[in-house]
């Protein structure tokens, strides 16, 4: 059992943060142990491999094994929520919800450590809706913004409705197999195993953020940058490559499906690489570049090569946690993600040096281990089909393209031409400074940590040019997070080392395809092409705007029109039919009960017409009928029958009289109630003794 | 013992309506008490349940021998849960604050009787005993809405009457169907089972079973039987919705397992897909009609409709396969099913009563009126929230076990109606996180710029409630072992 401290530990952390939400000092600390402790934990579990079941009942248990890649995963995950962590207990040290931001990254740990180390499919699905969850509540972190929650909101239903494929898929598989274990995929045949193939499809497509879901992703930059590091970077949105990374080689008998996955993979790598390159966002060009770089280890999924999957898995969680903390820093001390009005370079060396790290590695530049992580993706897809290779190529033109654009819009020097003395831009609070336990709201509204006010806010006045000494240095525990975490982007440079592939292939349980020496040369040149092209378009300044027209910069950029499509597609038609239904609720269906009670009380006035006893006595009546009816009829235990339509004829008069006591404006119609119930009490009394 | 269960209520309601000069605070210490007495009770037999299947610690009178009519009652695995799960709601709702309007005795006598009534629904053995019972909580919930509820509180009450006792009167005659095709003639449950006196084919089953669907249907209800109830939760009081919702609309759905699926299941058979096409129906219109709703009530009401839906298609799948199909999808639909009871019962029964808490701060359900109020009550919004994700079918929550064990089994018997139910998940979280968005979340208006925090008596009252959705959530076997052993004996015959 002890294989379940991968989650206890972590929401233990939680747990204690929360309860000292009120000792503001203590929070960063108190985090900062719990996610050393999940690291710990991580690591003991993947040094010794535990497995754990917990049943749920007859049918259902959930299950852990730390094994394979979740070996890998369970330690990258606590290794990068530990850097994500600090910067956040720093960075929002004056957010009055900072205590909730920390309690649910940690339980978000849990969750995911979970995740990863499911070995069924129920324990997948209880962990992959907790992180979608967790996802919606930090994403909604700034809830008093009335921006903030139906962003919120978009996160959470797309990727819920992708969720749907993987309910599907453990159901299923449950239903056939008797059981939800991965093995029990291999089993499969008919038309469940291509339910359960499309079903986890779908799941992965849209928490991966790959085609047609991938603009959630979008709404969730609207999150503080330490839930966009964490969750919408590294660790939450490569649970779909994740888990198709476990569960495709297993379902051979769906033929379809790693064609499938290829094929998506590429598609979302080009695609996001396009919007990547022409964002002006930089947390949007970062989210792009996810959804373009989670493609890229779909291919290699597709191509069959687990092994490479899980190496830029890796990599890609490392740089791009990294890159997140570093637009973060932008947007506290500049107070924008505008690209075309960045430029901190100068202002901000170390960081800007830790940026671009992370852009080189993105890049894809030797010896950085990103670089080689891409090259076993190429080596994949070229051993699967020249044509995936080429597209994996072009895809590599584009992230070494947006991640060089980005660097030097955010963190490059910034034209020499255009330097004078810069604004001191949200140079306000110094954070740790001030009353902790008293947080002025105004000072937590103005460093807000969401990008969305700063997206409505651009203008077209002329950039400012950040000096050194304009803008406050981070704190040290950032810059701290920061190196560490390009310290860790340079480490993985030893991918490159002879030997390092054994290793990979120990770890991940998967073989790497070998790739030759003109694949490298190849994805050199598509980098190097991009350089060109990036030291063209600054010469010309055409670096943030691409020489596009704004508008045609701006459709691309939002992701190319698919959410004005989702929006006109599936969510006004499904709201529209909402009302309509709701209205026909109101007016049709219940009109249905109003319209039987007017039949029954012009019924009952014909009835008081035709008789002149009481409706009271016209409710006898037709019990005495029913009684001559019984009598009639001669069979053995007949007392027994008008016992018992007695009974019923005193209860339902009795009955009666109440109901008229309720309310005498509707009593008649009651009343022809009780008397067709009773008339059809004689049906059935007689057909009970034919 | 579980006797007393029903007659400690119901002695207690007549002594407050007796006792005039009881003040409203010993009204409501005397109510309390007595309301835990069959808590107690329920939580012994729990504890003393042995996993035979069967029908245990019955009790057993004669009453009108030559009917073949008995006092009888006793528990299995699937009646004790969700009488276990009345005796709590009644205590947390006799709890919750509300306005009483002076008549304190009358509204703690009121709860008391009706608590007496649903117990005795859930513990009957006899089907003339379920049917005294099952009419008779109707009155005690009628002058609840109409007495202590606001708006239109009379109209909504009669509606229910009325439209619920049409519904009963269906069941009566199915009930005298069944009876009269008995021998011999008895209403003993048990005997019934073992009986099957109508099963199969055959006008007079269809038409005995077509009573029983339409009166338990109402109840539950089943679209497009359902347009009582939005009126009569709008208007109730909190704990009277709390209730109507946790446990009136379980005798519908306890029916279905104890009467249709146990006495006739060959019927059933015949008719479960077309149910499990309306249920299906149910669960994607429930959840989009609750989408529209701008009153915080009548969301939860139709909310309820949707996941009453995944109910009626569990027992369905089970009742279709039960018989010669696959034995262990149908115990995993059937046991899902029942969960689903308990689980939808403690999930919005927590939201009714904290939709009391926001009308006794506010007078108003408008979600348009509301907002922001997590800047000035946590812990009201926390209970909203966690009660909303559990609605949601968020794992770790009760609904999420329940729902899923429904899907995996309805996957088994009917895939394509498993399918579309699922798009009522999506569905579902769209109603509650946009609720919890529109009440919570955002800039708080000026107007509720005092509004006050949960006191400590909601607090604890929603508190065992609330606990019992996560330990369900997240560990589920001490029920699910409870409810599975006679879902396995049900579906073996």
């Amino acid at each position: 059992m002890t294989a379940w401290l991968v989650l206890l530990v972590p929401l233990a952390g939680a747990a204690t943060v929360l309860a000292a939400r009120r000792r503001h000092r203590l929070l960063l600390p108190l985090a900062l142990a719990g996610s050393l402790a999940s690291l710990a934990v991580g690591a003991w579990a993947a040094a010794t491999g535990p497995a754990a079941t917990w049943r749920w009942g007859r049918h259902l248990a959930l299950a852990l094994e730390v094994e394979g890649l979740a070996r890998v995963m369970v330690v990258l995950v606590a290794a990068i929520a530990l850097p994500v962590v600090a910067y956040a207990g720093v960075s929002l040290a004056h957010d009055r919800g900072l205590a909730r931001l920390l309690g649910l990254l940690l339980a978000f740990v849990g969750a995911m450590s979970v995740l990863v180390t499911a070995s069924n499919l129920l324990t997948l699905l209880v962990a992959w809706e907790l992180v979608g969850i967790a996802s919606w509540a930090l994403v909604a972190h700034d809830w008093r913004q009335a921006e903030v929650a139906p962003l919120a909101l978009h996160v959470f239903l797309t990727t819920r409705t992708g969720d749907l494929g993987l309910v599907a898929a453990a159901g299923v598989v449950l239903a056939v197999a008797g059981t939800t274990d991965y093995d029990a995929l291999a089993g499969l045949s008919g038309w469940p195993v291509h339910v359960v193939a499309g079903g986890l499809l779908l799941a992965a497509a849209a928490k991966s953020a790959q085609l047609p879901f991938s603009p959630w992703l979008f709404s969730a930059m609207a999150g503080p940058t330490p839930a966009s590091a964490l969750l919408h970077s590294a660790t939450m949105v490569a649970a779909g490559a994740y888990a198709l990374a476990r569960t495709v080689p297993l379902l051979d008998a769906a033929s379809w499906l790693a064609p499938a996955v290829a094929g998506l993979g590429l598609a979302t790598a080009l695609a996001g690489g396009v919007v990547a390159s022409v964002q002006t966002d930089l947390k949007r060009a970062l989210a792009a570049s996810t959804s373009a770089q989670y493609g890229l280890i779909l291919v290699a999924v597709g191509a069959g090569s687990a092994a490479a999957a899980g190496t830029h898995l890796v990599t890609h969680a490392t740089l791009k946690a990294l890159l997140f903390l570093g637009a973060g820093v932008a947007l506290h001390t500049a107070g924008t993600l505008d690209l075309r009005r960045l430029r901190l370079g100068r202002a901000l060396p170390f960081v800007a040096a830790t940026f671009a790290v992370g852009a080189l590695a993105l890049a894809a530049v030797p010896p950085l281990g990103a670089a080689r992580s891409k090259e076993g993706i190429l080596a994949a897809a070229v051993h699967r089909s020249a044509w995936l290779g080429a597209g994996v190529l072009a895809a590599s033109f584009l992230s070494a393209l947006y991640a060089g654009r980005l660097a030097l819009l955010a963190y490059g020097p910034g034209p020499a031409s255009l330097a004078r003395p810069g604004p001191i831009l949200g140079a306000g609070p110094v954070p740790g400074a001030g009353s902790a336990s008293d947080p002025s709201p105004s000072i937590v509204e103005d460093r807000g940590c969401s990008a969305i006010k700063m997206l409505h806010n651009r203008t077209d006045e002329r950039p400012p040019i950040f000096e050194r000494g304009t803008l406050e240095r981070p704190p040290a525990v950032e810059r701290g997070a920061l190196g560490g975490l390009a310290a860790a982007t340079l480490a993985l440079s030893a991918l490159w080392l002879p030997g390092a592939a054994d290793l990979v292939e120990d770890a991940t349980g998967g073989a790497l395809v070998a790739g030759e020496a003109w694949e490298l040369v190849a994805s050199v040149l598509a980098v190097a092409a991009a350089a060109g092209l990036i030291a063209l378009l600054s010469r010309r300044g055409h670096l943030a705007s691409l020489g596009l027209p704004t508008r045609t910069q701006a459709a691309v950029g939002a992701w190319l029109g698919l959410p004005a499509l989702a929006e006109h597609l599936v969510v006004n038609p499904v709201l529209a039919l909402s009302r309509s239904l709701a209205a026909l609720d109101d007016r049709v269906v219940d009109a249905g009960v109003r319209a039987a009670v007017r039949v029954a009380a012009a019924l009952s006035r014909l009835l008081a017409w035709w008789g002149e006893r009481s409706v009271d006595g016209l409710v006898q009546g037709v019990a005495g009928m029913t009684l001559r009816t019984a009598a009639f009829s001669r069979a053995t235990d007949e007392r027994a029958v008008d016992r018992a339509v007695e009974e019923l004829a005193r209860g339902t008069t009795s009955a009666g009289r109440q109901g008229q006591r309720l309310q005498t404006g509707m009593s008649h119609h009651y009343y022809v109630i009780v008397a067709l119930g009773l008339v059809a009490a004689v049906a059935v009394a007689a057909l009970g003794r034919s | 013992m579980l006797s007393a269960s029903i007659f400690v209520p119901l002695v207690a309601a007549v002594v407050l309506l007796l006792a005039r000069r009881l003040g409203e605070r010993q009204a409501r210490l005397l109510a309390l008490v007595t309301a835990a007495v069959p808590l107690v009770i329920l939580a012994v037999a729990w504890l003393r349940f042995e996993g035979d299947g069967g029908f245990q610690l019955v009790e057993s009178v004669p009453w009108i021998p030559t009917l073949g009519v008995g006092y009888k009652v006793g528990v299995d695995g699937v009646s004790l849960p969700l009488a276990a799960l009345t005796a709590l709601l009644f205590v947390v709702s006799i709890a919750y604050p509300v306005e009483l309007r002076g008549r304190a005795r009358q509204y703690f006598a009121a709860f008391l009787f009706l608590e007496a009534a649903s117990l005795g629904v859930f513990l009957a053995l006899d089907l003339f005993l379920f049917y005294v019972f099952f009419d008779v909580s109707l009155v005690g919930m009628y002058f609840l809405i109409a007495v202590w509820g606001h708006g239109d509180s009379q109209r909504s009450a009669l509606k229910f009457f009325l439209y619920t006792l049409a519904g009963s009167l269906a069941m009566l005659l199915a009930i005298l169907g069944l009876y009269l095709s008995s021998e011999p003639r008895t209403f003993d449950m048990a005997e019934l089972i073992r009986q099957q006196p109508l099963d199969g084919d055959g006008l007079r089953a269809a038409l005995v079973f077509l009573g029983f669907a339409v009166g338990l249907g109402v109840k539950t209800p089943i679209v497009p039987f359902h347009t009582w109830l939005p009126p009569a939760h709008v208007d109730a009081p909190g704990p009277a919705s709390a209730i109507l919702a946790g446990v009136l609309l379980k005798m519908g759905t306890y029916g279905f397992v104890r009467i249709l699926l146990s006495m006739m299941p060959e019927t059933y058979q015949r008719f479960a897909l077309p149910l499990a096409v309306v249920a299906t129906v149910g669960i994607v219109y429930g959840a989009l009609v609750s989408l529209a709703q701008t009153n915080l009530k009548r969301l939860v009401a139709y909310s309820s409709v949707n996941h009453m839906g995944y109910v009626i298609l569990g027992i369905s799948a089970a009742a279709a396969a039960g018989v010669d199909g696959d034995p262990e999808a149908a115990t995993l639909a059937l046991s899902g099913a029942t969960l689903e009871m308990v689980a939808h019962g403690l999930i919005t029964g927590a939201l009714f009563l904290l939709a009391g808490s926001v009308w006794a701060r506010a007078e108003t359900y408008e979600l348009d009126e509301l907002g922001g109020l997590a800047a000035r009550s946590p812990a009201m919004t926390g209970a909203v929230v966690l009660a909303a994700f559990a609605s949601l079918g968020l794992p770790g929550l009760a609904g999420f076990v329940a729902e899923f064990q429904v899907f995996a089994g309805t996957f088994a018997i009917y895939p394509a109606l498993a399918g579309a139910a699922l798009v009522g998940l999506v569905i579902t979280a769209a109603v509650f996180l946009r609720m919890v968005q529109r009440v919570f979340l955002g800039a708080l208006p000026e107007r509720w710029a005092s509004w006050p925090e949960l006191s400590r008596t909601e607090v604890l009252a929603l508190a065992p409630v609330l606990a019992l959705v996560v330990l369900i959530g997240v560990a589920p076997a001490w029920v699910l072992d409870v409810i599975d052993t006679t879902a396995q004996q049900i579906l073996r015959r």
